[in-house]
């Protein structure tokens, strides 16, 4: 604490806002989701999914303010640990994990549904952050590239067997962002894209067989539209019929009538294109950059590569989940599991993301050095 | 002096060794690039969506939401002529599933439920519902079981909340009290087929529904059926009723009111029972003369149309098809036979007309007359008379039936190669038989009408590439050989005759009325064809009747009642028999009565029978019941 000030208007509450908005949509969309099977949230009924997402949300909040306090440089130290950590815990889920919609996803804890993949993003996030600044001279080199690739590609392909693709997606995109942001090699990326783009084919015919499934069903909803392409088409109906304006909230007949299924978590962007249209995406959007923007900005200010790389991993994140998720929605990618960063119903999500926030306010709260410094420098 | 060395190295390193802060910038770019990219290919997308294509995902949320529900329509009733009711309505209980909302992963239970409460297999279940699922009409109700108990149908109401698609249906049966008595006429209401609703869909018929498949059931089908309603009804994913949005009540069918006599028919049909004998078929009808009004209509062996009414009893329904008596076919319309000595109520009005023969015109029949061979002289053709009936008048050739007489009248008559009377010729003859509507429907409303056959030499060389022969005429002429009638066009004939010439559209419906009794239509008498042939000579025709009634072949019609006229027939059929045999024969009787004022016409037909011995009692009993109704109940109570 010494060699540098901690100023507490640092932080970034620009960046802790537009999450709280993001939540605060959310659990409006969720309490419209949830409105004929729930009815209105009452603050004492703690088993309503709007005063659930509210619980997670302040703890989660809690958790960013306490992780802000805490230096982020700690989690150097603590890397290796979490790593083990979240192997195991992804090797546990495999085991005994709860199976949903035919893949092992879920552990419960305490009655709790955990997603260990959520959290093991997190740490993947820190852990290539830590290598990668701690071999950035050799950064260039082809044994870092694949070292570095190697800390994705473990817990990548364990979400893998769950089976659970848009996981490993995420992992392999996150690391791919983080590694060019530190300065990888051009012809290393050149040599993988080639390596990947040769073996797609083979990779599909690895593909299981619901996942090829969801593939033609994504190509084709219509060709099942009471079965398997039913969620597909409700959702893009629902979005499609929002127009401009939407519905108004609670007054979407696709949602409200049940047509959307798991709408409040992977398909409540579906409810928002629904009951607020156009405008509350574009909304939403807006929301959206302004995160990413603020955290880019965490990444641009840090004053060493470990938290600008993190900050990076975490926008990275952030922006592929809500990609994946909205273009999911919208049909324009198949069908995967991955949920609306803070949006979504769901505690793993929100308190992950949050514990990320937390990380890149205890980037921003020591990027200044010593004030003496900054008057050397021009 | 360094400075431009330095800028030099700078500027050659900068490809490999550039300042950190300077790839984060330009990779920070790319990044913010990305974020802008990946949103704005999101934002494309939902404008389409949302903008360009709003309005048909708007149609598919509407369609999704709301459903229009058909509501049915209660299907008219059938009165007879006196009020009678003739069909009742009665409600049945269905068990029945719309597949659409059937999930998949509860397939297997909603089966298995259905299956143990309707005892259906569980597997027929599971295949009726995927395949109302991959069809175009999800939304359907597919009926699983037709006409379930009370008991069954309160069982599945019960469990409706945990079976997701399934309904009770409750449907209207058609029942029938007459049963056998009146199917000919009534017809029956059966399940519309797959070829019927392919032509239907687009008039409300639903996939389910039901409709008239024969006799008047299907004629005044749109009559009867009223108008379908529908609901507009807001629906959850499972299938749950949320609101009816609006509503077009369905509008009743309307009822009809047959020409037809309940009670008269019941007698026809005993009368006509009792002397079928050997017979396998019998006909007999009574229509009105003067309006075409059919009073009675029978046709034996018949069926119940109870049994064919849905739901089909499936076995009987194939014993009926299978039956060589055809029950399912209203011979009174449907199947034609030679009319026999009947006929010559047309050759005898016809040569009047034409000048061929008199009231005074005398011709002796010494019980056959010879025609030679016109290719080879020496082969001499026998035509017989039934009997050497001596010389006989206009009346008296009739009221005899001598053949003989009407070959002269058909055919003419040459001796020794010279013609010593003038006939009529087969074309003429054709031409008088087409005017009294016969080789042509009657436009009964009835379905299933043939049109039978008048010969002419045309048709002979068209048809069998022969020539037509004087014997071919003088066959013609006493309705033999090639000429083939219903016994409904007999019957049109006869009334005719009766009415002073005219040929009218026979009809089994009175008129239409609301369930108030209003009067929505009343049929009225239709003229098909007035004869050429003046009343004068009709009424030679119909005295000659009434003399054949009273004293010549025709007596077995005569009632105690009323003076009639009658005509018997005897008509050949079939291939020439051995040698010593009888030629098997139909028999006929076509009057009418009374005979100064006529109302009514009758025709029996009883295959394999005798015009006198077997068809003219059946007639004179009909006469004696229409014109002695009363009487006969007082002779009944006082013994």
């Amino acid at each position: 604490m010494n060699a540098r000030t901690m100023r507490l208007r640092d932080l970034d509450p620009i960046l802790m806002l537009a999450a709280l908005a993001l939540v605060t949509l959310g659990a409006l969309l969720i309490h419209s989701g949830t409105l004929n099977r729930f009815g209105p949230p009452s603050v004492s009924d703690f088993s309503h999914p709007v005063v659930r997402q509210g619980v997670f949300a302040a703890v989660g909040l809690l958790l960013a303010l306490v992780i802000a306090r805490i230096d982020y440089r700690a989690l150097g130290f603590l890397t290796p640990t979490l790593y083990v950590v979240s192997i195991a815990s992804l090797l546990f889920v495999l085991v005994v994990g709860e199976e949903t919609f035919g893949s092992r996803r879920w552990i419960l804890v305490g009655g709790t549904p955990v997603q260990p993949s959520e959290i093991a993003k997190l740490v993947v996030i820190i852990a290539l952050a830590k290598y990668l600044s701690d071999h950035q001279e050799s950064i260039g080199t082809l044994r870092v590239f694949l070292t570095s690739l190697a800390l994705a590609a473990v817990p990548a392909a364990l979400v893998l067997v769950q089976p659970d693709l848009g996981s490993t997606v995420i992992f392999a995109v996150i690391w791919l962002g983080m590694v060019t942001v530190a300065g990888a090699n051009w012809r290393h990326l050149l040599g993988l894209f080639t390596t990947a783009v040769i073996a797609a084919p083979f990779l599909f015919v690895a593909l299981r067989g619901y996942q090829r499934e969801r593939i033609s069903l994504w190509l084709d909803p219509e060709s099942d539209p009471l079965g398997a392409g039913f969620n597909i088409l409700q959702a893009k109906i629902s979005i499609g019929s929002g127009g401009v304006f939407g519905k108004g909230l609670t007054e979407g007949s696709q949602t409200q009538l049940d047509y959307l299924r798991t709408e409040t978590t992977d398909y409540v962007f579906s409810i928002l294109g629904e009951e607020l249209g156009l405008v509350g995406a574009l909304l939403l959007f807006g929301l959206f950059m302004l995160l990413l923007w603020r955290g880019l900005r965490v990444a641009e200010l840090s004053r060493d590569l470990f938290g600008r790389l993190i900050a990076i991993g975490i926008v990275v994140f952030i922006l592929l989940q809500t990609f994946i998720n909205v273009a999911v929605n919208i049909g324009m990618l198949p069908v995967t599991g991955i949920p609306l960063p803070f949006v979504s119903q769901g505690g793993s999500s929100l308190i992950t993301f949050f514990i990320g926030l937390g990380i890149m306010q205890s980037i921003l709260l020591r990027h200044r050095r010593l004030s003496f410094r900054t008057f050397y420098e021009p | 002096m360094q400075l431009p060395s330095d800028n030099r190295r700078r500027w050659r390193s900068r490809g490999r060794h550039r300042p950190q802060g300077e790839i984060f910038r330009q990779r920070f770019l790319l990044l913010k690039m990305l974020i802008v990219l990946l949103f704005g290919v999101l934002v494309l997308q939902l404008v389409r969506m949302q903008i360009v294509e709003h309005d048909a995902y708007q149609e598919r949320a509407e369609f999704n939401r709301l459903r229009l529900i058909p509501d049915l329509s209660t299907r008219g009733l059938i009165f007879d002529r006196y009020g009678e009711q003739l069909v009742y309505n009665v409600p049945i209980f269905s068990a029945a599933v719309i597949p659409a909302d059937v999930p998949k992963d509860q397939l297997g239970t909603v089966a298995a439920a259905l299956s143990s409460i309707t005892g259906v297999p569980s597997q027929e279940i599971t295949e009726q519902i995927l395949a109302g699922q991959a069809g175009n009409n999800p939304f359907t109700p597919v009926v699983v079981q037709q006409n379930v108990d009370e008991e069954t149908a309160f069982l599945l109401r019960e469990r409706l909340p945990e079976l997701p698609g399934v309904q009770v249906l409750v449907e209207s049966m058609r029942s029938y009290p007459s049963g056998t008595l009146a199917s000919v006429l009534l017809g029956y209401v059966g399940r519309i087929n797959a070829d019927e609703y392919a032509s239907l869909q687009n008039s409300g018929y639903q996939l389910n529904d039901r409709l008239g498949k024969t006799g008047v059931e299907l004629i005044y089908e749109s009559t009867l059926r009223g108008t379908t309603g529908y609901r507009q009804v807001e629906f959850d994913v499972t299938g749950r009723e949320i609101r009816t949005i609006r509503s077009v009540p369905p509008r009743p069918g309307s009822n009809l009111v047959l020409s037809l006599d309940l009670d008269l028919q019941r007698q026809v049909e005993a009368i006509l029972q009792d002397a079928m004998g050997d017979s396998t078929n019998g006909v007999a009808a009574v229509m009105d003369v003067n309006t075409g009004e059919m009073l009675a209509m029978v046709s034996l062996p018949s069926y119940d149309n109870n049994l064919l009414t849905d739901p089909v009893d499936e076995e009987a329904y194939l014993r009926l098809l299978n039956n060589p008596a055809k029950p399912l076919v209203n011979h009174a319309i449907a199947e034609v036979y030679p009319p026999g000595s009947t006929f010559k109520e047309v050759t005898g009005t016809a040569a009047l007309q034409e000048g061929v023969a008199t009231p005074d015109t005398r011709i002796t029949s010494r019980g056959y007359i010879t025609v030679p061979n016109e290719y080879n002289p020496g082969e001499v053709y026998i035509y017989r008379d039934w009997a050497v009936l001596g010389t006989l008048d206009f009346y008296g050739g009739l009221a005899q039936s001598s053949d003989v007489y009407y070959y002269y009248l058909s055919g003419g008559y040459f001796q020794d190669g010279v013609q010593v009377f003038r006939g009529l010729g087969a074309k003429r003859l054709a031409a008088y038989a087409r005017e009294y509507g016969l080789g042509a429907i009657t436009g009964i409303d009835l379905p299933g009408e043939a049109a039978g056959l008048v010969p002419d030499p045309t048709w002979k060389q068209e048809t069998l590439h022969e020539p037509w022969t004087l014997g071919d005429t003088y066959n013609f002429g006493i309705g033999q050989g090639y000429l083939a009638v219903t016994p409904l066009q007999l019957l049109r004939v006869t009334a005719a005759v009766a009415n002073g010439g005219d040929v009218l559209v026979p009809h089994v419906l009175r008129g239409v009325i609301d369930e108030d009794g209003n009067i929505l239509r009343r049929v009225e008498r239709e003229v098909a064809q007035a004869l050429s042939i003046s009343d004068r000579n009709l009424a030679v025709m119909r005295e000659a009747m009434r003399q054949a009634a009273e004293t010549g072949t025709a007596r077995s019609g005569a009632s105690r009642f009323v003076t009639i006229a009658g005509k018997t027939g005897t008509a050949e059929f079939g291939p020439q028999p051995d040698e010593g045999e009888d030629h098997p024969t139909h028999g006929w009787y076509t009057g009418f009565a009374p005979f100064a004022n006529p109302e009514i016409a009758v025709v029996v037909f009883l295959q394999q029978g005798k015009g006198s011995r077997d068809a003219g009692p059946v007639a004179s009993q009909i006469f004696d019941y229409y014109f002695g109704r009363e009487r006969l109940a007082e002779e009944r109570l006082t013994p």
